[in-house]
């Protein structure tokens, strides 16, 4: 149990600025890229 | 959907570039990050809650998205200076066109839409999808910039795209796949 909490603890500490800055940055080009394109796909649900 | 492919793909390709140079994987610095957010946030509230969706009327709906589109239009020229973002500017500034100039919505023609949809029974003018508008070509301005294209018919995933589609893949692309690996190794 122990072990598995010094483990945690170590992922976390490893989870750093930059990890934190490339995450959003990936989350704004998709939205970015979402939101600027219009490509309609198979659903077509229509209102 | 159709978009994201193009994402994963040129991270794929930078990272295989940058470990051929030697280097550890950077991604690309861009300048006022948080305009995509505020931009985006009334796109996701309009298009995507379901709720908010059927309740606001689509003149509402063309007016934000059209407000939106013009700040991320705004963030892709304030960072012009990197590699294929000139080239996804110029795409969304042709959705943008033609969206802006057919009541806020990206003209699709009932045909195109058939291939999509089979069973599609609803008159011109009608929403469809997330961003479209069906619309007749005659009835259409700047027909030739709407989602008039098809993935081939073998492929198992069916979407109508633009040519604005074409660039802003094209430009994440570029964006993600050839960070300037020179540049950076001799700083």
């Amino acid at each position: 149990m122990k072990n598995q909490l010094n483990l945690l603890v170590l992922s976390v500490s490893k989870i750093n600025r930059q990890h934190v800055q490339a995450f959003f940055l990936m989350a704004s080009l998709v939205m970015l890229v979402l939101g600027v394109g219009a490509p309609e796909d198979g659903g077509g649900n229509i209102r | 959907m159709l978009l994201l492919p193009a994402i994963l793909a040129g991270w794929l390709v930078g990272v295989v570039r940058a470990r051929s140079f030697g280097r550890p994987y950077q991604l690309p610095e861009l300048r006022f990050l948080w305009l995509v957010f505020v931009a985006f946030l009334p796109q996701f509230a309009v298009l995507y809650l379901p709720g908010l969706r059927k309740l606001l009327p689509d003149l509402w709906t063309a007016i934000l998205l059209t407000a939106s589109q013009l700040i991320l239009l705004g963030f892709a020229w304030l960072n012009r200076a990197r590699p294929g973002m000139g080239i996804l500017f110029a795409g969304a500034a042709l959705n943008f066109t033609v969206m802006a100039a057919n009541r806020g919505f990206m003209p699709i023609s009932p045909k195109t839409a058939g291939h999509l949809n089979p069973n599609l029974d609803v008159p011109s003018g009608s929403r469809f999808g997330l961003k479209d508008i069906l619309l007749p070509p005659e009835a259409t301005r700047f027909e030739w910039l709407a989602d008039r294209f098809l993935l081939p018919a073998w492929f198992p995933y069916q979407a109508a795209f633009s040519a604005g589609d074409v660039l802003i893949a094209l430009g994440v692309f570029v964006l993600l796949a050839y960070q300037d690996v020179h540049k950076r190794n001799s700083t």
